[in-house]
């Protein structure tokens, strides 16, 4: 893993990066920079896409799209993250280097509202009918939208 | 000219469907052109709801992702848990989980083998893999006190001891079921019928199966050696050593037959790990569990479980809830990317084998 | 059989008939499927009570909806239900159904499902034990026998709401109504 993280330092400026245990990598880059990275890693042989996910960090408006590679016959695996706003959520799909990202992509697009340019097939996985606002971010209050389309629901104390 | 294609729904509600999901498919007379996996009939919005409750109320809700083996997701929820909060498990109760592991996987792989013998009509082998999966979850009754839903591990262990003479119920139930292994075979295994019906039906290569994105059986049926539970070892599993089983050609059969020597390794595991286990606690315990803070961070666990490899990536915020938590799920890249792929150009009569020897559980594509 | 039975099939040969011989319609709704195999095969034998798995709605009398129901099989169900002829029964198994359960704030489940289909019985528990289901069937026949297990009827006398609540959480129905509305029509005309 250490040189690995030589290696990326050379190639690609203005990441940081961070070995918390063993066997751990985490890279933070910049968005345009994703693509070129991701290609690099697969060439040294990180050739598994385990996970497309996202998180809502909403106090500073932003989603952090995380990618989670690994190499099979090996330990470790190595974390990507990036930022992208929140208001227009758009970015490039990665469907060319890995050919499993399709159902991610997807998932993503409808519980979260990103837009992925390039995706053969956008339509809803899950879902059936449209959300005002898509119900994974965190504006989305899924108990006071409970109360109101199924009826009222019995209280609930909560001890803090 | 006269059209010939004809859309048809494999539809939840369909003789040949184990579990809720559809499959859209575009046909020409007996052979498929399209197939469109269509999920979501039991989609819960689980990563939702775990945000509203705290980190140990979320213990009953994690088994319900998967319904025929719950354990591996509480193994890999308590794993992720205790890398955040840096938690040291003491060793009698790392036996103790691999044991449980190792008993649901071979339930797991019982209650396959009875969906896959129903659909190809082999009545008899389904009633007898019913009969010894219910044996073991009466085991499993005797220690947690639940038939399927045992919420049994913990942060930093797991909730009590074995009772007084579970060993010998396990060793006795493990021999009798072992030993209808020569008639499993006799019948199935080495039917003349079931090979013909399952050679060379759904064959996939190590390259394209490694670019999609296959794990588990499906990955060892095509040739490639890889199990998590030698790469990455947790629990218990480096003490001791086995086999991992791995066929050559990529087709139904071998997945079947993959399935089959996973089970007979399994139970030799139990007795290995029942001899080698020491004595002492089996938690740690954990201050105040019901206002507990988990300090701000993030982790990535994995575990091999039946289907496949079993990953949890979770974000802390350092609050009393899990601020996000995504699971990487083995039927997620079967069910939506390879089993489109397997089953264009196959016949209708082949899509339950297919789909069925592929392992795909519909509640883990949806959560 | 001993002289009560005889009488009572030489009353009313078709209750018993029905009573004794439930088919059940072939649909896994949700997670309590996994405790339905146990039931049906050989070591809680439910053929002795007349039950087998029917492969179309249109040759069974019996709907098990295991578990919880979410709105993209509400729809299935409904029209699975639709097409079982008369008389027919349903039981919901778990606690999902009777007021959502463990997922009672959920934006994709159904929270009680009396209020989109007719159901003659609940089972309590998380998961229930396969005896608790063949239980259930015994009380269904007891039901049967004082003439109270009548959902089919409700269904029909009261589509109106049924199908009121139904257009409410699913938006537009894409099957016309079972049974004539005058009154509906007549509003939206």
């Amino acid at each position: 893993m250490d040189k690995l993280k030589q290696e990326l330092g050379l190639f690609f400026k203005d990441t940081q990066m961070d070995i918390p245990e063993a066997d751990r990598l985490l890279v933070s880059v910049k968005k345009e920079q994703i693509i070129s990275i991701l290609k690099f890693l697969k060439g040294k042989g990180y050739d598994h896409l385990v996970l497309i996910s996202c998180v809502d960090w909403f106090k500073e408006k932003e989603f952090e799209l995380v990618y989670i590679l690994t190499c099979y016959p090996e330990k470790g695996h190595i974390i990507l993250k990036t930022r992208i706003s929140r208001e227009n959520a758009e970015f490039k799909t990665v469907i060319p280097i890995f050919k499993n990202a399709e159902p991610y992509e997807r998932e993503l697009h409808e519980l979260f509202g990103i837009n992925f340019a390039g995706h053969p097939r956008l339509t809803p996985l899950f879902l059936e009918r449209e959300y005002k606002i898509p119900p994974f971010r965190k504006d989305f209050d899924t108990r006071k939208y409970v109360e109101e389309v199924f009826g009222p629901i019995p209280p609930v104390e909560e001890t803090e | 000219m006269r059209k010939r294609e004809l859309e048809m729904f494999f539809g939840p509600q369909h003789l040949g469907m184990v579990g809720n999901l559809s499959i859209t498919l575009q046909v020409e007379g007996d052979r498929i052109l399209k197939a469109e996996t269509n999920p979501g009939y039991l989609h819960r919005g689980f990563e939702k709801l775990m945000e509203y409750r705290s980190w140990i109320q979320n213990f009953p809700m994690v088994c319900r992702i998967n319904v025929v083996e719950p354990d591996s997701m509480e193994m890999v929820y308590a794993m992720a848990v205790e890398k955040l909060a840096k938690i040291e498990v003491p060793e009698r109760a790392h036996y103790i989980r691999s044991i449980y592991l190792e008993l649901a996987r071979v339930g797991s792989h019982l209650f396959g083998l009875w969906a896959y013998a129903n659909m190809l009509g082999f009545d008899t082998v389904a009633q007898w893999a019913m009969y010894h999966r219910d044996l073991i979850l009466d085991l499993f009754e005797e220690l947690t006190g639940a038939r399927v839903y045992h919420i049994y591990l913990w942060p930093g262990g797991v909730r009590r001891d074995f009772p007084e003479g579970f060993k010998d119920k396990i060793v006795n139930t493990l021999h009798s079921i072992g030993g209808c292994v020569p008639d499993y075979d006799s019948t199935f295994f080495n039917n003349r019928l079931f090979y013909e019906r399952a050679k060379g039906i759904g064959r996939l290569t190590c390259e394209e199966a490694k670019e999609l994105g296959a794990v588990g059986q499906v990955l060892r049926a095509t040739g490639a050696k890889l199990d998590i539970r030698k790469i990455e070892p947790y629990a218990a599993y480096q003490d001791i050593d086995f086999a991992v089983p791995v066929r050559e050609d990529g087709d139904t059969f071998s997945r079947i037959w993959v399935i089959r020597d996973e089970m007979i390794e399994s139970v030799h595991m139990i007795f290995k790990l029942l001899d080698k286990m020491p004595q002492g606690e089996v938690y740690n315990k954990v201050p105040n569990p019901f206002k507990w803070k988990i300090p701000k961070g993030e982790a990535y666990v994995r575990v091999e479980s039946s289907r496949g490899e079993l990953g949890l990536y979770m974000v802390s915020n350092g609050g009393d809830k899990p601020y996000r938590a995504h699971f990487r799920t083995p039927s997620y890249t079967h069910g939506l990317v390879i089993l489109e792929k397997l089953l264009k150009g196959a016949s209708i009569a082949d899509v339950g084998n297919i789909m069925i020897s592929l392992y795909v559980v519909a509640p883990e594509i949806d959560r | 059989m001993d002289r009560k039975d005889v009488k009572k099939w030489v009353k009313e040969p078709g209750k018993m008939g029905h009573k004794y011989s439930f088919w059940v319609v072939y649909f896994c709704t949700g997670c309590g499927i996994i405790e339905v195999p146990p039931v049906i095969t050989s070591r809680w034998d439910a053929e002795r009570f007349g039950i087998i798995p029917a492969a179309t709605p249109r040759q069974a009398n019996l709907f098990l909806i295991t578990g919880y129901v979410s709105l993209k099989t509400l729809r299935p169900i409904i029209r699975t239900y639709e097409q079982m002829p008369e008389p027919k029964h349903t039981i919901g198994l778990g606690s999902c159904p009777i007021n959502g359960g463990m997922y009672w704030d959920s934006y994709n489940t159904i929270k009680h499902l009396d209020k989109y289909m007719p159901i003659d019985g609940w089972i309590a528990g998380c998961m229930p034990r396969p005896e608790a289901i063949i239980v259930a069937i015994t009380h269904l026949w007891t039901l049967i026998d004082k003439g109270m297990a009548k959902g089919y009827v409700r269904y029909r006398e009261q589509y109106k709401y049924y199908r009121a609540n139904q257009e409410k959480v699913l938006g537009r129905l894409e099957w016309p109504p079972l049974f004539p509305i005058k009154e509906l029509k007549a509003q939206n005309g």
